[in-house]
């Protein structure tokens, strides 16, 4: 007895070993379950501080470049408006308009409105890669919730506390996106292959769909997360699954994960009442 | 005692904050990812005993973690290297070497050194990688990345190494 209890003190650091090893599976475990532990993620408050101090300092660095990117969007978008209140006009113009007619004001028909936030910490070296942004729940912001750049589709919003949030990008295998070629309604499923940080994969696409390299893939508005018509990228390349009856496409991401700073969250009122509902459906 | 305490504390404060702020958003064509918080590891002193550099190795790996969103990776790969350190230092010295001492160039020679830091780096690395690829498996890609990185990480190490004044006047 006493042999085997001298034996066992020998060999103490084996039974370390071992232990701090299933504790680490175990977190990398729970890392990869959908929700994860706001202790162990840079959400919490003492990294989160850190991350906060040195996304702070480096969000000078591409100031001038970020400056850039929002006029140029802000011409864009002045040019659509003009060319929307063109639009209108010639359409006034056209029709008899009727003057009766009021919007219901306590209804709003576009489900959706956005909070802005800035990115405090962002990876994009490894295979799981993670956004953490400074607005968390106190800001309205909830698991759930689509991210946009300026430029398109970010990611979903996992988890959060009380002042910041945890983002999965497109740059996530455990990301899926349903996203279709912008002015037909077919829809694939968008994927992350692990390789560049540039390209995505559209697939399913079902093998009828017609476009051309170079075409605009955009949401397809299936989920509540995302409404439809935000912009994901470009098509690359393509070519025909194994079973030949569907396309698979590589994406050019419109969003540069590499100098991500600003992000809007976008929020749908309408999101408990379409996943109450499905839930329903579900248990048929 | 204390004096290496002390010092060991400051070793892990610069070099997981160096790694925290600057090296893990260095990600060299998206293969290559530096990790030089392992100097800290390296530089233990020779003779303290298993459990200890268990645990030291451990919490290192964890605290990188906490700041990379990678809850476990590091940890898990950080015992592992911990677990075969001072076998690697006997392998590479035999068995009679003075205890309370750091490896070192002057130390241990150059090309003992570089030959410890470089089985290592590379335990560590393929141990890491291959945990980060239980999600994606693409095993050139996983090649090319423990590669590419092992090699960054090594020469980083024997950078640092060569201008650490305090491993240099130990030497002499």
């Amino acid at each position: 007895m006493r042999k085997l209890l001298e034996f066992l003190i020998s060999k103490r650091h084996w039974f370390l070993f071992i232990i701090l090893e299933i504790i680490s599976f175990i977190l990398i475990y729970r890392n990869n379950a959908y929700q994860r532990n706001i202790i162990f993620s840079s959400a919490n408050v003492v990294t989160g501080q850190i991350a906060s101090l040195s996304g702070s300092i480096t969000s000078y660095i591409n100031l001038r470049e970020i400056n850039r990117e929002l006029s140029e969007r802000n011409a864009e978008l002045e040019m659509e408006l003009l060319e929307r209140q063109e639009e209108l006009e010639t359409l006034k113009a056209d029709t008899t308009l009727f003057k009766g007619f009021a919007l219901d004001s306590t209804e709003q028909s576009y489900p959706y409105d956005f909070v802005m936030s800035r990115v405090i910490y962002n990876s994009i070296s490894y295979i799981s890669n993670y956004i953490t942004i400074n607005k968390g729940e106190k800001d309205g912001i909830a698991p759930d919730m689509g991210v946009v750049s300026d430029k398109g589709v970010v990611g979903v919003v996992s988890t959060v506390s009380d002042h910041m949030a945890v983002v999965i990008p497109i740059l996530n295998p455990k990301f899926k996106l349903s996203c279709k070629v912008k002015g037909n309604r077919y829809f694939g499923s968008m994927t992350w292959n692990g390789r560049s940080i540039y390209y995505a994969n559209l697939e399913q696409l079902p093998r009828h769909v017609e476009f051309v390299i170079g075409d605009t893939i955009v949401t397809s508005g299936f989920s509540t997360i995302f409404p439809p018509g935000i912009i994901v990228g470009t098509v690359a390349s393509f070519e025909k699954e194994k079973d030949d009856n569907f396309f698979s496409l590589e994406v050019k991401l419109s969003t540069d994960f590499a100098s991500l700073n600003n992000v809007r969250i976008l929020r749908n009122y309408r999101q408990k009442e379409q996943q109450k509902l499905e839930e329903v459906r579900k248990n048929d | 005692m204390i004096n290496t305490i002390f010092k060991g504390i400051i070793y892990f404060i610069i070099f997981v904050s160096v790694q925290i702020l600057v090296l893990n958003n260095i990600h060299y064509l998206r293969i290559a990812t530096p990790f030089i918080y392992l100097y800290f590891l390296i530089k233990l002193p020779i003779g303290i005993s298993k459990s200890v550099t268990l645990i030291i190795s451990f919490v290192t790996g964890l605290t990188i973690d906490l700041f990379s969103n990678t809850p476990g990776m590091h940890a898990a790969a950080c015992t592992f290297v911990g677990f075969y350190r001072s076998d690697l230092i006997r392998l590479f010295w035999g068995k009679d070497l003075p205890e309370g001492v750091s490896p070192s160039y002057a130390f241990l020679g150059i090309s003992s050194f570089l030959r410890y830091v470089s089985s290592f780096v590379l335990l560590h690395h393929i141990f890491l990688f291959f945990i980060e690829s239980l999600t994606l498996f693409d095993p050139l890609f996983l090649a090319l990345r423990i590669f590419f990185s092992t090699l960054l990480s090594i020469v980083l190490i024997a950078i640092v190494e060569a201008f650490n004044m305090e491993a240099v006047k130990n030497g002499e």
